[in-house]
């Protein structure tokens, strides 16, 4: 059992007090410096977790901040990592993914069911759509990590972006001196560690002590670089931002993961890797158990035992996987305190006691050839089970920088061959182990790095790599039994691979694709590595055969908060915002921008008052905010040419002072967006987009132009203007007063542009439409938006002026039968099924879309856009519900409302050519299943002649 | 060092101009221009209150802001009704801030991705850039031995940047002044 030992020098606890806190409801207690996995382990809790599938009890395995058996939920946060989670006073932690408790968990049982859930279980249970719905119930229920806590308050983090000359990631020995040798070049210097705190993990202490007083190193403590993307930007994940770190050259000193030994029951509570036990050791002070085997292939498991023998805990054997170890003082000095030592000897099986944990290790001779002999197995009691088999490259990292590896036979680990421009790598990962060939290539790899960045230049001395072999080259046991782990997160075993090989999957990508080995919390830290060896042997190749895949970012799991950021929403508001508000617009979002739905007025609900705004427009007058449409200028000598070409009308021959409705389709002839085309001048045209569509139009326009190089200059004046549209009966009559621009029919007839003043203040007037009544379209800078619409509400007020909003504009639109492009469009619409070639000059030399449009036209429509009626005023169906026709879907609703004008309920609807046909009947299907009727009708429904936005009279 | 602060910048008047003639007709109107895009120009280092600012934003495509007294942009506007061949008047509303003081950097690492504590002012840079998801321009300023820095963006966007960025200012201890534009 883990236990506290009396502080070790240089230890990471402050032990002058005592922090409480809970684990699974029972109370403990840690120290200052603590973090929640070394309390844990110092209150020699039995179990930490349950495993992801079997739901086994576990402990720590790494201690590292990779594994899963060290995710807590903590005070509701969920997946808190406890291997760098600092411990603080009353914290409430508890296991994940149990049922009932980590004691008693329900799921348990599965563990006896394993042999019912292989390798590749969920493709093949998913494989029956019968059952599909059956399985997914379960395994949301059975899967899945921490709880998260939709309750849980919002934690904005704020992001940064960093700027280095040099960032070294890594701050072992190699990376410090990275780090030193690039400040001493001239350059700046951001310093990268995950540890809770840069002590140079084995670097010399002056280093460290340098490393801090350097004020050209910037350092990031408890950092993970978890992402790196183009250009040498790249994530760094701390615990409570993201920096996002460019560099000018990056040095990977990442160092090495160690790898387990795959053996029987290799997954109890009490089995661990030496690392990790080891800096449990020095930092906390916490022993991994009281009578301890070390499973042994390096020297490191050497070191480890001198580092446990001093601290007085008993090492009852070291199994070396070797037949024997290599001559060092270290083995001498284990030798010369007693130690048994066991060559040629593997574990068989870990044994556990009736707790559940580590009890004993069941062991076994290696013949000559490396065979494991499992008649001559023998029992080693013990209560902790330390592996030091050896390691892999941290080099995902690397590899997503674009770097590649080979893998070195003589090192038994992939060492970088390839390293893109600005990418250095240094110490362990290169194959370097001892501490001063670690120093000195980090010295070289620093000094390149900043030389790349423009600093000092460049060392040239190459580090030679280690010459004893820091690695086992197949550290794994069979056993009839099974239940030898590969990897922990995922519950997979030796015999999961070797059946995902044998069914087809036996390269390293489709392996991991179809067992998800590699594809939990630790991403492969502890698996991958052993999976290729086993797949390697499988297949009689080589691991340098296989090669390594390529994580994606973000490489080491980051909390959403992180990237979540401060969530920053662009919102745009029209000029007139502040008005809106007072009038008491309920907002709404349309595109970026906010918009008001409806203005609420006391005593009155959203219906009546949505009814309300339309009966204004139709019977007095009414006032948008239309400010939100895209708004561009077009000047030049070709300015007409370009519009010909991108908008499917004509627009050349459009005399000066008109406008006419501009249709845009894409090269396939789908309708993109829709607007007023208004010709102010030979060579100048002033247009709207839609409000969504105008950063989009803007943008496509100058493509065209810059293309064609055509001579016209394009600008986007959306923001920089406000527009409103003022319409109803009486529009003319009020703008009359406040305008000197002659409104009458024969000097401003339908359609026209005309420039003036309205209440003093210079304005462009369109004459347009849209809701079906007289009105006009103002458009002024947008810095007198304000006093222009109050001038217009002010003076309309007397005569039941209403301010419209954006549900007000769709009923009366749909009164009209006008679609709204992406509403009542979808992605493939063309204008023949839309009813709009009346809009396109098919007779033009070219226009973007013509080509596409005569193949659909000479193919038919796939669906034609319709007007509905509804002989019943409720129910109503939503916005794309489905028509049937025979059992089959043959449309959708595309709009829908109630018309008080014309006393019933109306609307688009997408549909079958064949079903198009006024009069037709049709039936919906709507929330509850129950079919609605509908007939197709003609649209316009209101005004169908148009006469009175034509001339201002009743129709 | 004066402490942090973001001020929405008093209203002055603004112009763009584009057009492969709007330099040529700048400069026969006596306007400094910047020789190349992406600089500015101003008459005096110490922004007094009726002087011209010209940044250079292309080839072909000037913005101008007067001082607060400046009446350059007024004698410009009305030699362009005249609406001489390739130039074209940019109608520009823009909302304009200032940010400067102590932490200014610490602000702007959190909100833009560009090193502007690593710039140089020499070469009078102009910045267009994005800033939390908006389209800015930004000129950086040494007023009094101090960086500052001022900055312009469509006026659609000026209430969600100036409250969004004045929020990181309080944050870093600075103040906002003039939230409601």
């Amino acid at each position: 059992m883990m236990h506290r030992l009396d502080a070790p020098a240089g230890e990471w606890l402050d032990r002058s007090g005592t922090l409480r806190f809970t684990f699974e409801g029972r109370e403990y207690q840690g120290y200052s410096g603590d973090t929640i996995s070394s309390a844990l382990a110092a209150a020699g809790v039995p179990y930490l977790a349950r495993s992801f599938k079997y739901h086994r009890p576990r402990n720590i395995l790494s201690f590292a901040n990779h594994d899963s058996n060290t995710l807590f939920q903590v005070d509701g946060v969920p997946n808190v990592r406890g291997d760098v989670t600092l411990l603080r006073d009353g914290m409430r932690v508890s296991a994940i993914n149990t049922f009932g408790g980590l004691t008693h968990d329900k799921a348990r049982v599965l563990d006896r069911f394993a042999r019912l859930l292989p390798v590749g279980f969920y493709y093949k249970a998913f494989h029956s759509k019968r059952l599909f719905p059956r399985w997914e119930r379960m395994f949301r229920a059975l899967t899945g990590l921490g709880e998260v806590t939709l309750g849980a308050a919002r934690e904005a983090t704020p992001k940064r972006y960093g700027f280095c000359d040099v960032l070294v990631i890594g701050a072992g020995p190699s990376g410090l001196s990275a780090a030193l040798a690039a400040a001493q070049s001239g350059a700046q210097v951001a310093l990268v560690d995950e540890a809770l705190r840069l002590a140079g993990n084995g670097a010399p202490q002056a280093l460290v002590r340098a490393a801090h007083d350097s004020t050209s190193i910037t350092l990031f403590p408890a950092t993970v670089a978890a992402g790196y993307y183009a250009d040498h930007w790249v994530a760094l994940a701390s615990p409570s931002r993201m920096t996002k770190m460019r560099a000018g050259a990056v040095v990977f000193a990442t160092g090495v993961i160690e790898q387990p030994a795959v053996f029987r029951n290799n997954d109890l509570p009490g089995v661990m890797l030496a690392s990790g036990a080891a800096q449990l050791l020095a930092r906390y002070g916490v022993a991994p158990g009281r009578r301890v085997v070390i499973v042994a292939a390096n020297l490191d498991a050497y070191v480890t035992c001198l580092e446990l023998s001093a601290r007085g805990v008993s090492v009852a054997a070291i199994v070396e996987l070797r037949s024997a170890p290599e001559r060092d003082p270290a083995v001498a000095a284990c030798v010369a305190l007693g130690t048994t030592l066991l060559p040629a000897h593997a574990p068989y099986e870990a044994i556990h006691g009736p707790d559940g944990t580590v009890a004993g290790l069941r062991i076994a001779p290696l013949n000559a050839a490396g065979h494991l002999d499992a008649t001559s197995t023998r029992r080693i009691d013990c209560d902790a089970i330390l592996m030091s088999v050896g390691w892999a490259a941290a080099a995902q990292l690397f590899l997503q920088a674009g770097g590649s590896t080979r893998f070195s036979e003589e090192l038994q680990q992939f060492v970088p061959q390839d390293l893109p421009p600005g990418i250095f790598a240094a110490g362990r990962m290169n194959g370097v182990y001892d501490v001063e060939s670690r120093l000195a290539d980090g010295r070289r790899a620093g000094a390149q790095a900043a030389a790349h960045a423009g600093f000092g230049v460049p060392g040239s001395a190459i580090v030679a790599p280690s010459v004893r072999c820091p690695s086992h080259p197949f550290p794994i046991i069979d056993h009839p039994q099974a239940k030898n782990f590969v990897d922990f997160d995922e519950d997979l075993q030796v015999k999961d691979l070797e059946n995902a090989a044998q069914e087809g999957f036996d390269s390293s990508e489709l392996l991991k694709r179809y067992s998800t080995v590699g594809m939990g919390p630790s991403q492969g830290k502890h698996s991958n590595m052993n999976a290729l060896r086993i797949l390697a042997r499988l297949r009689g190749v080589g691991v340098e055969q296989l090669g390594l895949t390529t994580a994606r970012p973000m490489y080491h799991p980051v909390p959403l908060k992180l990237l979540a950021g401060r969530s920053f929403y662009p919102e745009r508001r029209t000029p007139i915002d502040a008005q809106h508000g007072s009038l008491g617009a309920v907002w709404m979002p349309a595109g970026n921008w906010r918009r008001p739905e409806y203005y609420a007025v006391s005593g009155e609900s959203r219906a009546q008052s949505i009814d309300a705004e339309v009966h204004a427009v139709r019977s007095s007058v009414g006032l948008i905010d239309v400010g939100t449409l895209g708004k561009i200028e077009i000047y030049g000598p070709d300015a007409a040419e370009l519009l010909d070409r991108v908008y499917a009308g004509r627009y050349s021959d459009l005399k000066v002072g008109m406008t006419r409705y501009g249709l845009m389709m894409d090269e396939s002839g789908v309708i993109i967006d829709d607007g007023v085309i208004a010709r102010l001048s030979e060579q100048l045209f002033y247009f709207t987009t839609t409000t969504g569509g105008s950063a989009t139009v803007f943008r496509e326009l100058q493509r065209w132009n810059a293309l064609w190089g055509l001579d016209c200059t394009l600008v986007n004046v959306t923001g920089h203007r406000a527009a409103f549209n003022f319409a109803g009966p009486l529009s003319r009559e009020i703008l009359g007063a406040l305008t000197d621009i002659d409104l009458r029919d024969e000097a401003f007839p339908y359609l026209a542009v005309r420039a003036g003043n309205v209440a003093g203040v210079a304005a462009r007037l369109m004459r347009v439409g849209f809701v079906g009544e007289l009105g006009y379209e103002i458009h002024v800078a947008a810095g007198r938006g304000p006093d222009v619409w109050q001038a217009l509400f002010t003076a309309g007020a007397p005569r039941a002026l209403r301010p419209f909003g954006v549900e007000a504009q769709r009923v009366l639109r749909l009164e009209k039968g006008h679609f709204i492009v992406g509403q009542d469009t979808d992605g493939l619409t063309d204008p023949h099924e839309a009813n709009a070639m009346w809009a396109v000059a098919m007779k033009k030399p070219f226009f973007v879309g013509q080509r596409s449009l005569r193949i659909l036209q000479a193919r038919g429509p796939r669906q034609k856009l319709v007007g509905i009626e509804f002989a019943a005023t409720t129910p109503l169906p939503k916005e794309c519900h489905l028509i049937i026709d025979k059992g089959a879907i043959a449309g959708r609703v595309t709009s829908v409302t109630h018309s008080r004008a014309l006393n019933k309920s109306i609307g688009l609807a997408m549909l079958s050519p064949d079903l198009a046909q006024v009069g037709r009947d049709i039936q919906i299907r709507i929330d509850n299943g129950d079919l609605l009727a509908a007939r197709v009708a003609p649209a316009p429904f209101y005004d169908p002649k148009n006469l009175r936005q034509k001339v201002g009279s009743s129709a | 060092m004066s402490a942090l602060a973001l001020k929405l910048h008093e209203r002055r008047d603004r112009l763009g101009l584009k057009g492969q003639r709007a330099g040529e007709w700048l400069a026969a109107r006596g306007i400094v221009l910047p020789a190349t895009p992406n600089t500015w120009t101003h008459p005096e280092e110490t922004f007094g209150a009726d002087a011209l600012l010209v940044a250079r934003l292309g080839q072909f495509e000037f913005f101008l802001e007067d001082g607060m007294a400046g009446t350059s942009l007024k004698r410009l506007s009305a030699a362009l009704d005249e609406q001489p061949p390739g130039v074209y008047p940019v109608l520009r509303e823009d909302w304009a801030f200032q940010l400067g003081g102590e932490r200014v950097h610490e602000v702007l690492a959190q909100v833009c991705n560009v090193n502007f504590a690593a710039l140089s002012l020499d070469s009078h840079p102009l910045i267009m850039t994005l800033m939390i998801g908006v389209a800015i321009l930004v000129v950086p300023q040494s007023v009094a031995a101090e960086r500052h820095y001022r900055i312009w963006c469509d006026p659609t966007f000026g209430p969600y940047l100036g409250e969004s960025l004045g929020a990181v200012v309080i944050e870093c201890g600075g103040s906002y002044t003039g939230v409601s534009g």
